[in-house]
């Protein structure tokens, strides 16, 4: 009787939208804009290493992911750490960024966002750190610019086969679809379609999701997560039309990163050419960037110094959550330990 | 989702969870189908038509009255954004050469003005290229 109290409480605050929990807290300055891209720098009085750590975050998704809640945040735990975070969030396009191609991330924003960094900072360079799709923005930031001031890269959750990207790759791949039969009027491929695509992945999982928010709707712990990760995995921004274009053309029709016939800007790209300290971090069970895409990655990248840590979560459990906290973050914070100096040494 | 059932799960979660695990499988394994990604494609390309034959209709009706059509509107917001970004990526590049000398121990004049200060190419030199690929930094033991 008083689950079912507490039950029709919750229902009515998750329908009338009412008490969410407040999401990316963590105290942040705004030290560099341009358009709708924005680098943050989180407020820190216990950096003790150098250089700073720069996130680079994903195109199609909201970077508070990082940053969820107080107790359950990727970047809390950066900071608690000793690192001096700074993050790239790409904000929200609009038809402005309909023409905006990967070279303008690559080759403008994050040489724009690391210069800015050390140029605040004093350090010479920084640790580079790409999630998701700004994993494979990294990448091609670190395969262009071979001479870039960047002491290590760690890349997250980051596909590099497309072919293996399951029912949203293929759709593009064999069913002769072009992006611009998704883009709206904007330019930009809009976010329903990104959420659906994700959708496509897993078909039933709404339907499990729903059943298990109603079976445990009258615990408050269960129904603010829930809000929290369901309102990340539904809340995705426009993808930047040429931006996507391009994605579709040479990332997932020519599986460039694979067969190596990667370019940005009209020069050839090759991942070979990535000599720095590199880690990646996949996920077992991740739905949305499945093990497979990302497995050739550590093969592709030239660096002798590389790493691969594989784990049994998913995409989100990767940053969130106890799997986050207990072994993503310390195996992460691990590797940049050993590639930073403390703060005061020479 | 496939995980064991706990003890204490009510049967109606039970029969749920039953039903799931022999479901999800077949509807994973439809949508990874060749006919689903050209269901979804031919699909999409049947709605895109119809909706153009509408906005060609509405917009030869507009054009009759000699008013803009949303289809002119979207063509301007195109050549804007493009414009846009035009500005973005030289600002961004102009920014980029100023603090490179800033932050590479080369001394330079100093300048009063803000890093973020909007900044405009001249216009008759060529647009900066990325740095050339050349020696990648060994990593530090």
């Amino acid at each position: 009787m008083e689950r079912n109290a507490l039950r029709a409480r919750n229902g009515i605050k998750l329908v009338a939208g009412v008490d969410r929990p407040g999401v990316g807290l963590t105290p942040k300055d705004v030290v560099w804009e341009r358009g709708r891209t924005q680098l943050w720098h989180y407020r820190s009085d216990k950096v003790k290493y150098s250089p700073p750590l720069l996130i680079v975050f994903s195109l199609i998704s909201r970077s508070y992911i990082l940053d969820l809640t107080p107790g359950n945040s990727f970047i809390e735990q950066l900071l608690d750490a000793g690192f001096d975070v700074y993050m790239v969030d790409w904000g929200e396009p609009d038809e402005r960024d309909a023409q905006n191609r990967l070279e303008d991330y690559v080759d403008d924003y994050i040489p724009a966002a690391v210069d800015r960094v050390r140029e605040l900072s004093g350090a010479d360079e920084v640790n580079l750190f790409g999630y998701c799709f700004g994993g494979d923005l990294t990448l091609l930031y670190a395969a262009h610019h071979p001479d870039a001031p960047v002491r290590s890269l760690t890349v997250l959750a980051t596909p590099v086969d497309f072919t293996k990207m399951g029912p949203m790759s293929d759709i593009f791949r064999n069913s002769g679809l072009e992006v611009d039969d998704v883009v709206d009027e904007d330019g930009n491929v809009p976010p329903r379609v990104v959420v659906q695509g994700f959708k496509t992945l897993t078909p039933t999982a709404d339907v499990t999701r729903y059943v298990t928010l109603w079976e445990r709707l009258w615990s408050d712990e269960y129904v603010s997560a829930y809000q929290a990760m369901t309102g990340w995995s539904d809340d995705h921004i426009p993808f930047p039309g040429a931006a996507a274009r391009e994605t579709v053309q040479m990332l997932v029709r020519d599986n460039a990163m694979v067969t190596d016939r990667l370019s940005v800007g009209g020069d050839p790209v090759h991942l070979s050419d990535i000599r720095l300290p590199f880690l990646t971090v996949r996920a077992d069970r991740d739905h949305i960037v499945p093990p497979e895409a990302t497995e050739a990655l550590i093969d592709l990248v030239g660096s002798e110094d590389k790493h691969e840590l594989r784990l049994h979560a998913g995409h989100m459990g990767l940053v969130v959550g106890r799997t986050a906290a207990k072994t993503t973050v310390p195996e992460i914070i691990g590797f940049l330990r050993k590639r930073s100096d403390e703060v005061g040494e020479d | 989702m496939t995980a064991q059932t706990p003890p204490g799960t009510p049967l109606w979660r039970q029969a749920f969870d039953a039903a799931e695990k022999r479901v999800t499988p077949h509807a994973e394994e439809l949508v990874r189908t060749p006919y689903f990604a050209t269901g979804v494609g031919l699909l999409r390309r049947a709605q895109n038509i119809a909706k153009d034959t509408a906005r060609g209709v509405s917009a030869r009706a507009w054009h009759l009255v000699n008013l803009p059509a949303g289809t002119d509107l979207a063509r301007l917001r195109a050549q804007l954004g493009a414009l846009d970004r035009e500005v973005r990526r030289l600002t961004v590049q102009l920014e980029n050469e100023r603090r490179r000398p800033l932050t590479s121990d080369v001394p330079t004049t100093a300048t009063s003005e803000e890093p973020d200060a909007h900044g405009a190419q001249p216009t008759g030199s060529p647009r900066p290229r990325p740095a050339r690929r050349g020696a990648q930094r060994p990593p530090r033991s």
